[in-house]
């Protein structure tokens, strides 16, 4: 009888420490997620250009690292977070060049000039109009010449600057070697010196 | 000297992008936050999801394993007994044999012929002295 209490002892016990263990990795989960979210949409938003669209990139490359890559390692979650972002917004980019294009031969215009930027602009907070406005604007130029970054210059320059990763974990974001981040970061950050001119300096 | 003055200015131009986003990031409306928010709840039950598929057997298994356990304490261990056994087997087969029947029909004239044997058995010896 002894053994048989015993055995369903074991059996709650394993249940027990599965679900502490499943509320500590939802919990660390949950943490990572909430810290990288907000980067990742404005990393999005600006490589498509797109906020609502954007939202969408970003909540699939959530469930898709929450479904295959929760079992990973801590340090491993950015890198492989941004690696499916970014195949998801090529992927959403190779579409809409084919939608376009496909909207020139019937003769309609290029969606992507719909895009406002001042109605995808962030709320004021707190701040003198005029001194929003500027920030604002110095952030639209930028943006505006990320936007006209070759796409892997773009990656690079976006991993490395905005969400601080180091060379090896955007490499494995981007998918290529250490050097070829180097070499497109370089080249994106003297091209955009170059777009924006020393007054936005 | 040209050099020092460009890293430099790389530098500030660094530092002012990196300023720029990161205020922009931080004045997001509400509304972008509260989706950001469904996103990530979404993707935590995912989480939950694949995780529920197997866990939900544990209880389950548990249970299992105990009700096993009680029958085969309370019933006691089935222990085979290695001379019985045969004997067992053996008087199954003669008892299912339509002979063996035949011979318990005549248990009786068996019983007679036995008893019979003995007494002659026990005379014999007087007869042979002399």
């Amino acid at each position: 009888m002894n053994a048989c209490v015993a055995s369903f002892a074991v059996s709650c016990n394993a249940e027990d420490r599965m679900g502490v263990n499943t509320l500590q990795s939802e919990a660390k989960l949950n943490r990572f997620l909430a810290d990288v979210e907000k980067r990742a949409l404005r990393i999005a938003e600006i490589n498509i250009r797109d906020r609502d669209e954007a939202l969408d990139l970003v909540q699939d490359a959530m469930i898709k690292l929450a479904r295959n890559y929760a079992d990973r390692p801590e340090f491993e979650w950015t890198p492989l977070f941004y690696r499916i972002l970014q195949n998801r917004i090529r992927d959403w980019q190779r579409r809409r060049a084919v939608r376009n294009r496909v909207m020139v031969w019937f003769g309609k215009g290029n969606e992507d000039q719909d895009y406002d930027p001042v109605a995808a602009a962030p709320d004021l907070a707190g701040r003198a109009p005029d001194e929003e406005l500027q920030t604002q604007e110095a952030m639209q130029s930028l943006e505006g010449a990320i936007a006209k970054l070759p796409a892997r210059q773009r990656e690079a320059f976006m991993l490395r600057m905005f969400e601080g990763l180091d060379v090896a974990g955007t490499a494995v974001a981007m998918g290529c070697g250490e050097g070829s981040v180097k070499t497109h970061y370089s080249r994106a950050v003297h091209s955009l010196r170059e777009t924006l001119g020393e007054h936005w300096q | 000297m040209n050099e020092r003055k460009d890293v430099t200015a790389e530098d500030e131009f660094a530092e002012k992008a990196k300023r720029l986003f990161d205020e922009s990031v931080n004045r997001l409306d509400g509304e972008t936050l509260s989706r950001l928010n469904r996103s990530r709840h979404a993707a935590l039950a995912e989480l939950d999801k694949g995780r529920a598929a197997w866990v939900r057997w544990v209880p389950a298994t548990g249970v299992a394993a105990a009700a096993v356990m009680a029958v085969i304490v309370w019933t006691g261990v089935p222990v085979v007994d290695d001379l019985s056994a045969p004997a067992v087997v053996t008087d199954m087969e003669i008892l299912l044999t339509e002979d063996s029947l035949e011979m318990l029909e005549d248990l009786e004239f068996y019983s007679w012929i036995e008893l019979s044997e003995d007494t002659d058995e026990a005379q014999e010896p007087a007869n042979n002295v002399g």
